[in-house]
């Protein structure tokens, strides 16, 4: 279950490029799911070895990734930490949901982020509500952002 | 700091292209856009100089903040492009809305927070586009691309009740004019306070909302998202009230002119936090000793009257105008030709 919430957190690593600098593992780039988002979100190619190929940067480091997709990919890969998700596009929203839907993580929105127009399921912590649709996350989250 | 800083960032592979009008930037949008990757280039360029291969043509010095010691770092440098990555928690901050108050820098903020803190225009929060890939002899182009375009221009053929953001005069002309109309007219007592209005505004219920766009920029994304949702809220956001009256040319002078078509030009970011505190003097500055005398606090009635009305609503976009000042010939008469 994707587990939300909105707004000023304790204990939370705000800074995710940073963290990942400094904690990211060669080996979470064999996964499927992250070389999927790696593709989906940075439109980049894992070519395996630390490498990727990126369509504006040329080979890349795993460092050199953006922002968001290091965030999610932290999310995924270190879930008993709480990440600052705004960092996070709406084009990793998919992702989240995704995420959430294979564990149980928490993350900490400082934004409205866009779930799409589709069904989800997510818990919002503030209020201990289930939403299911972003008309329900505007309603609550609008008052914590 | 006044007028538009211009920004060409460039490396092998990659070209940044932006333009910087205010003292308050935002970037935001999807991720992979390149938004950290221009703050790098600069971080770099400024480590490293020419040793990088990068070449930046700006005309003012540009800096990046970072981390713990922001403060520091922001007392070190001159007058400058002051750029500050995603991930600083510091932007959200009252000590950093204090600290940069009153400094001479503009800032560009890579953040998709609201920072309810500052004062920054709707008009200034951007995405990054780019154009071609790194295959391709030519550097991948950067640009910057307005995100709230489409969404300050009311189109509604009518209006069952308005929400003004202002309670002082900006209600008092808007509510003098609607109650002419019979359209009742609230005001919000603060930009902060319409999300939590238009939540519960009824389904078929067709309202509009007058803000101030020049410091909206904090509750734009709330606003947007319920405007996506109900069609039947519309959004109005001039650069203030006094904005409105100084463009709808009822002061008949020629400085006021030339100030509102290029208004960074004439705007010491130093001085005015926001445009919107600048058109306020500017107004009552203008109006001094006249029978216009403007006061922010309470409406000269005038402005509701006659002639000066009729101009101050016929600046206002078509359909508002006129389903507020329509029919009013009598007594708000058709707006002069100067």
């Amino acid at each position: 279950m994707l587990k939300i919430y909105y707004g000023d957190m304790e204990d939370v690593i705000h800074n995710t490029a940073v963290y990942f600098k400094f904690n990211y593992m060669p080996k979470w780039f064999e996964d499927p799911d992250v070389i999927q988002m790696v593709k989906d979100v940075d439109k980049s190619v894992v070519l395996g070895n630390g490498a990727i190929d990126s369509p504006v940067l040329g080979v890349i480091a795993p460092v050199t990734l953006s922002g968001g997709l290091k965030t999610l990919i932290l999310i995924d890969k270190v879930p008993e930490k709480v990440f600052n998700a705004s960092n996070c596009g709406d084009n990793c929203a998919k992702w989240l949901l995704r995420i959430g839907e294979k564990k149980d993580v928490t993350v900490n929105l400082r934004h409205l982020m866009d779930f799409g127009p589709e069904p989800f399921e997510a818990l919002v912590m503030n209020t201990g509500e289930q939403v299911h649709n972003m008309d329900q996350v505007l309603s609550v989250a609008g008052r914590y952002v | 700091m006044r007028g538009t800083v211009f920004l060409t960032v460039q490396s092998t592979h990659l070209k940044y292209e932006m333009a910087f009008s205010r003292n308050i930037t935002i970037l935001k949008g999807d991720s992979a856009t390149g938004k950290t990757t221009l703050v790098d280039l600069i971080r770099e360029y400024n480590l490293n100089g020419t040793d990088t291969g990068i070449s930046l043509h700006c005309s003012c010095p540009c800096y990046v903040i970072a981390g713990n010691t922001w403060k520091e770092q922001l007392q070190g440098i001159r007058k400058g492009l002051v750029f500050i990555d995603e991930g600083n928690r510091f932007v959200t901050s009252e000590e950093f809305a204090k600290a940069i108050r009153g400094t001479e820098h503009y800032y560009v903020i890579v953040t998709r927070e609201s920072l309810v803190n500052l004062p920054y225009s709707v008009t200034e929060i951007y995405g990054i586009h780019s154009s071609g890939k790194y295959a391709y002899q030519e550097p991948v182009y950067h640009h910057m691309v307005r995100i709230y375009r489409d969404y300050t221009v009311p189109e509604a053929d009518r209006i069952d009740r308005m929400l003004v953001e202002d309670s002082n005069a900006g209600y008092d002309f808007f509510s003098g004019l609607s109650d002419t109309k019979q359209i009742p007219c609230i005001s919000a007592q603060g930009a902060s306070n319409i999300f939590g209005f238009l939540e519960n505004v009824g389904s078929k219920e067709s309202v509009t909302v007058i803000a101030d766009g020049a410091a909206f920029g904090s509750q734009m994304e709330k606003v947007y998202q319920i405007l996506l949702r109900r069609p039947q809220i519309q959004l109005y956001l001039p650069e203030s009230f006094e904005w409105l009256i100084l463009s709808a040319g009822v002061l008949r002078d020629t400085e006021v002119a030339s100030i509102l078509e290029n208004p960074s030009d004439y705007i010491e970011s130093c001085e005015n936090f926001s445009w919107e505190r600048y058109f306020t003097r500017l107004l009552t500055e203008k109006t001094a000793g006249t029978y216009m005398r403007y006061s922010k606090v309470k409406l000269n009635p005038v402005f509701l009257q006659g002639r000066i009305c009729a101009q101050i609503a016929a600046a206002l976009p078509e359909k508002l105008g006129k389903i507020l000042a329509s029919g009013l010939e009598g007594e708000y008469g058709e707006p002069c030709q100067d």
